[in-house]
């Protein structure tokens, strides 16, 4: 399925679409910009933090007042973040968005360095630019086909907890999900990586945990867990798949879902320079004879960060 | 309100704030961050005479002062181009350049003439020194003698005027920018980005998939800085800075050494509004400082050489450049 390296130069067949999906309404593929662009509902605009929370071992749950408050955002979607009193290095970091009390914007950040820390040590008052809502977010999860399993892998948990919430109050129209309908697997390496496991939890969807070291849940990864279930009859072989967590852990998703030829989007995480389109830093391989046309690359940030599993030829 | 406007060749800018080539796409599609109404000029992303896929990730990494591409001039190639991108540029409210790039003096002719028909192109920027591609050589920016015959070549195929956008990796710019000016450009833009790299000891992995690249950011703005001072003392067509402006008091900074203009590249990325908030905050420092035209402004560093003539506008009390101060 791999691209063979030193593809020829071919002129696109179809430019690149930028798909924007404003508060939850149809995902639409009919109208494409003629250059790639960032949604028509994104804006730069100054938050402020409104408190930051620790969770799990290195996380915290950051939550931004933006000027304005914005319309529900689709989950998987995202935004770019960076502080602006001084603190925070020059190129901001995407993050998905978490959940929005109140008008608020919560993201959930894991420390990974300079720019996480920056977000994860903010005084509450301190000014982040927000950039956003940027990308194209999950696709309509709707009650009436098979039922949907959630992948998340570590601090790829951040687009589950909306999405679980949005596919059970229903989306873009389409039947709700029945909690029955949507089984959560959510990985990590150990139980302090479950970020906010108990708030997923509360949702009412099935929701099974799995580690690396078996400190809690499954001991395993989740395609493990996942055969596990399916074996034990407690998920059905025909399954529409959603998947987020490190690079290795999506490309065997890609593959497990493309042997059996199940449905399948991957929310891929890419070093981004601008989040908007502009500065072509986040190139994903495509599939040449994929939906996204014959251009090699798509760009993750406008086109993505959800890609169909079929789409694109690996996952960075 | 201070006068914002000024001059390159043939062309009025509203102020003197252009994006830079591949930090603002193409320039129309920002407009939800910065108005094109807001700005001096738009700049493209580089075009080239054939698609280019681009370079093999990662193609970005940010250092512990600034940043470091290599995209490798990414693009759809001209026909792309003026099909689908110049028809959305034909009703934008400010100064359109396009920035062209070649490996040839050929190619950089056969774009220069397929856009001189195009009325939605107001200016060509010629990309004489992108380090991204050609293994980071720089052929035609860091020889005088090539980066003439480019821009003679370039002047005899268009009407448009035109901008040499020379690079920093060279021992004396200056002589660049005079062989530019006598080939015929209207303007210099100093400078593109720095040759640098990274690399993590541990593991031996390069921070860009092709070792080296880029490096841009406030980091480089003295470098660059110098750099578009020394242009701005060898020639007497109009210079375009460019390097590491982040704010305001930076662009202000480059026209005192005698740049005509600016371009918001890098710091783009950190605010896409930062081009039109720029611009509009220009007039309100400019009236503050007492400065009637930002022409007032450009060249009047004291000792420096740049002009003759006009005199330097009221120096604020105390303050001055050097952040040890502070």
């Amino acid at each position: 399925m791999r691209r063979p390296r030193g593809r020829p130069q071919v002129e696109p067949a179809v430019p690149f679409a930028a798909a924007s999906f404003a508060d939850g309404r149809a995902r639409t593929r009919g109208i494409l910009p003629r250059v790639p662009a960032p949604p028509p509902d994104a804006r730069s605009a100054l938050a402020a933090v409104v408190s930051v929370e620790p969770c799990g071992d290195d996380g915290a749950l950051v939550r931004l007042r933006p000027p304005e408050a914005l319309p529900p955002v689709r989950a998987s979607r995202f935004f770019m973040l960076r502080r602006e009193d001084g603190t925070s290095p020059l190129i901001p970091r995407p993050f998905s968005i978490y959940r929005q009390p109140d008008g608020d914007l919560e993201f959930l950040v894991k420390v990974m360095g300079r720019g996480t820390r920056a977000l994860a040590e903010a005084p509450v008052g301190a000014p982040v630019r927000v950039i956003g809502p940027l990308g194209n977010g999950w696709p309509t999860l709707d009650g009436e086909g098979d039922p949907w399993v959630l992948l998340g892998g570590g601090i790829g948990c951040a687009p589950f907890y909306l999405a679980i919430r949005q596919a059970l109050a229903g989306m873009d129209g389409a039947a709700p999900v029945p909690p029955e309908g949507v089984t959560y697997l959510f990985g990590a390496a150990t139980a302090g990586l479950l970020y906010d496991l108990d708030a997923v939890r509360a949702l009412g969807a099935r929701v099974e945990p799995a580690t690396d070291d078996g400190s809690a849940g499954f001991r395993g990864n989740v395609l493990q867990l996942l055969e596990r279930l399916q074996a034990e009859g407690q998920v059905p072989r025909r399954v529409r798949l959603l998947a987020c967590g490190p690079e290795p852990m999506l490309e065997a998703v890609r593959d497990h879902a493309l042997d059996r030829g199940l449905d399948c989007w991957l929310s891929l995480e890419s070093l981004m320079g601008c989040g908007v389109g502009i500065c072509n830093g986040c190139p994903v391989p495509t599939e040449p004879e994929g939906p996204l046309g014959a251009w090699p690359n798509a760009k993750c940030c406008v086109e993505g960060p959800v890609f169909e599993a079929r789409a694109i030829a690996s996952c960075g | 309100m201070a006068s914002l406007a000024v001059r390159i060749g043939p062309l009025e800018l509203r102020n003197p704030v252009l994006s830079a080539s591949g930090t603002f796409g193409h320039g129309l599609e920002m407009r939800a961050f910065t108005p094109p109404e807001s700005v001096g000029g738009l700049v493209s992303k580089t075009v080239t005479v054939r698609p280019r896929p681009g370079n093999p990730a990662p193609r970005i990494c940010e250092t512990g002062a600034g940043f470091l591409n290599s995209i490798g001039l990414e693009n759809k190639g001209i026909d792309h181009y003026v099909r689908e991108v110049l028809p959305t540029m034909a009703d934008a409210d400010t100064v359109v350049v396009t920035n062209i790039g070649g490996e040839s003096v050929e190619e950089f002719v056969q774009l220069a003439e397929r856009l001189d028909g195009e009325g939605a192109v107001a200016m060509l920027e010629v990309n004489l020194s992108c380090p991204n591609v050609q293994g980071g050589k720089l052929p035609f920016a860091t020889r005088p003698e090539m980066a003439e015959a480019v821009i003679g070549a370039v002047r005899a195929a268009t009407s448009k005027p035109i901008l040499a956008k020379l690079s920093p990796n060279v021992s004396d710019i200056a002589a660049m920018a005079r062989a530019v000016e006598g080939a015929g450009a209207d303007g210099v833009t100093a400078v593109n980005t720095l040759l640098g790299m990274a690399v993590d000891w541990r593991t031996g992995k390069p921070g860009l998939g092709t070792v080296q690249g880029g490096y841009s950011g406030p980091a480089i703005k003295p470098v660059a800085l110098r750099c578009a001072w020394a242009c701005a003392r060898a020639v007497s067509i109009p210079v375009v800075g460019c390097g590491g402006i982040a704010g305001v008091d930076d662009a202000l900074e480059y026209l005192a050494v005698g740049c005509t203009a600016v371009q918001v590249g890098t710091s783009s990325f950190s605010d896409p509004g930062l081009p039109g908030r720029i611009a509009g905050e220009m007039a309100e420092r400019l009236d503050a400082a007492g400065v009637a035209a930002v022409t007032d402004l450009v060249g009047s560093i004291r000792d420096g050489s740049v002009r003759d003539g006009a005199g330097a506008p009221a120096a604020p009390r105390g303050g001055g450049p050097c952040a040890s101060r502070t």
